[in-house]
């Protein structure tokens, strides 16, 4: 190195740079927020809805240099591990789930083999449906979401991907349930996300998760999350079967 | 956290302080709503600073600012830890020598010198910062430390 080049190096340590600004809050609320355009109006086969859920959690985020070390995918849904998480806050009205329906309609709408709720559980408070792309059991505890159980088409046929961010504070554990891959994450918030067909982020909105199990079932993705462990899960998936 | 070094890769391209957080909060919210274009196993942190820079530059340029980099060097080194061989060995004197010098040479030459030194970022982070190559890094370097030393009156190594 050349005297300059080590001077200049040794000038970093001195530069006043100004303080830098928390834009996270910021940042936050505005991926929170509603879109100042208004999407069209959703249109059956065209749209994927995303927002399924949000947890009224801060975000904490670990302070880590970026890589992404690792991913994997399963059913629909793709696992990136991210030193850390993008800002996000969470929005998470119930009505983003789709539309209120009953289990035979979501059946009939959901263009792709559908299990039913797990027999071990009271029945589900809700049934929603986003035509063609999802439907989803909800469980209310008060007017929070205690378990929502989601089923999505499988990748190859509906092109989309249910992406998650996963911060080092989460266990990804990869095993089988009776034969179909499965994924396990716990131990802390990650992010979740949905990809439209041509693999372009394609809402406004991600949201926080929790403990989430993921089975890549026949023709669908079923993915569990709730304030369940591993056992639990895995018990609820069969019970679909 | 990458907010300060998005921060201050702001300020240097847009190089007003205003300019720079927005230009960090608009990056922030483009980066997020784009994780669907991001490659699989491409580093992230470049993606991210590439897209801040981009703000930046583009601030700057709709603003009619000329670019410029106003930067001071404070009298003592910053961070807890003592200072490096490098810093130490630095007087008063030629660290506002330095930073002048810097200063007048024009926006490229500072910038590049302002991304491998000053913010120490690698090659290929400046590279995406800049939005140029990582051969034109290398290259544009050494002209730059070239033309900071003719600045300073010195000779080549």
């Amino acid at each position: 190195m050349s005297r300059v080049e080590s001077e200049l190096r040794g000038l970093a340590s001195f530069v006043e740079w100004p303080d830098t600004p928390d834009v996270a809050t910021v940042v936050a609320a505005r991926i929170a927020a509603p879109p100042a355009r208004r999407r069209a109006p959703r249109r059956l086969g065209l749209v994927l809805a995303l927002v399924l859920l949000a947890l009224a959690v801060a975000l904490a985020v670990p302070p880590a240099r970026s890589a992404i070390l690792d991913w994997l995918g399963i059913g629909s849904a793709r696992i990136e591990r991210v030193d850390e998480l993008p800002p996000l806050q969470l929005i998470a009205p119930v009505e983003l789930l789709g539309e209120p329906t009953t289990l035979d309609d979501a059946r009939r709408r959901a263009g792709f083999p559908v299990a039913p709720p797990p027999r071990g559980e009271a029945a589900p408070d809700g049934v929603r449906v986003v035509d063609g792309r999802r439907v989803s059991y909800v469980w209310l505890d008060g007017d929070r979401i205690r378990l929502l159980i989601t089923q999505v088409p499988g990748l190859l046929q509906r092109g989309t991907i249910l992406g998650k961010l996963i911060p080092p504070s989460v266990t990804i554990e990869r095993f089988d349930v009776d034969g179909d891959g499965a994924v396990f994450l716990s131990g802390g918030p990650h992010a979740v996300y949905l990809l439209g067909p041509s693999g372009s982020f394609e809402e406004d909105h991600g949201w926080l998760a929790g403990n989430t199990l993921l089975v890549d079932h026949g023709g669908a993705t079923l993915r569990i999350e709730g304030q369940v462990d591993r056992e639990r899960a895995v018990e609820l998936a069969r019970e679909m079967g | 956290m990458h907010q300060a070094i998005a921060f201050r890769i702001a300020f240097v391209a847009a190089g007003d302080r205003g300019d720079a957080e927005e230009a960090v909060q608009d990056g922030f919210v483009k980066a997020f709503r784009a994780l669907g274009r991001f490659r699989d196993g491409a580093p992230f942190r470049p993606w991210l600073l590439q897209i801040v820079a981009n703000e930046a530059r583009n601030r700057r340029r709709s603003s009619g600012r000329r670019a410029g980099l106003a930067l001071r060097a404070v009298a003592a080194a910053s961070g807890d830890a003592a200072p490096s061989p490098e810093a130490a060995a630095l007087s008063h004197e030629r660290r506002d020598e330095l930073l002048a010098a810097l200063g007048s040479l024009d926006e490229r030459d500072r910038a590049v010198l302002a991304h491998r030194f000053l913010l120490d970022l690698g090659e290929e982070e400046t590279a995406a910062a800049l939005g140029v190559r990582r051969g034109t890094v290398k290259s544009r370097t050494a002209r730059a430390l070239e033309r900071l030393r003719a600045t300073l009156g010195e000779e080549e190594p």
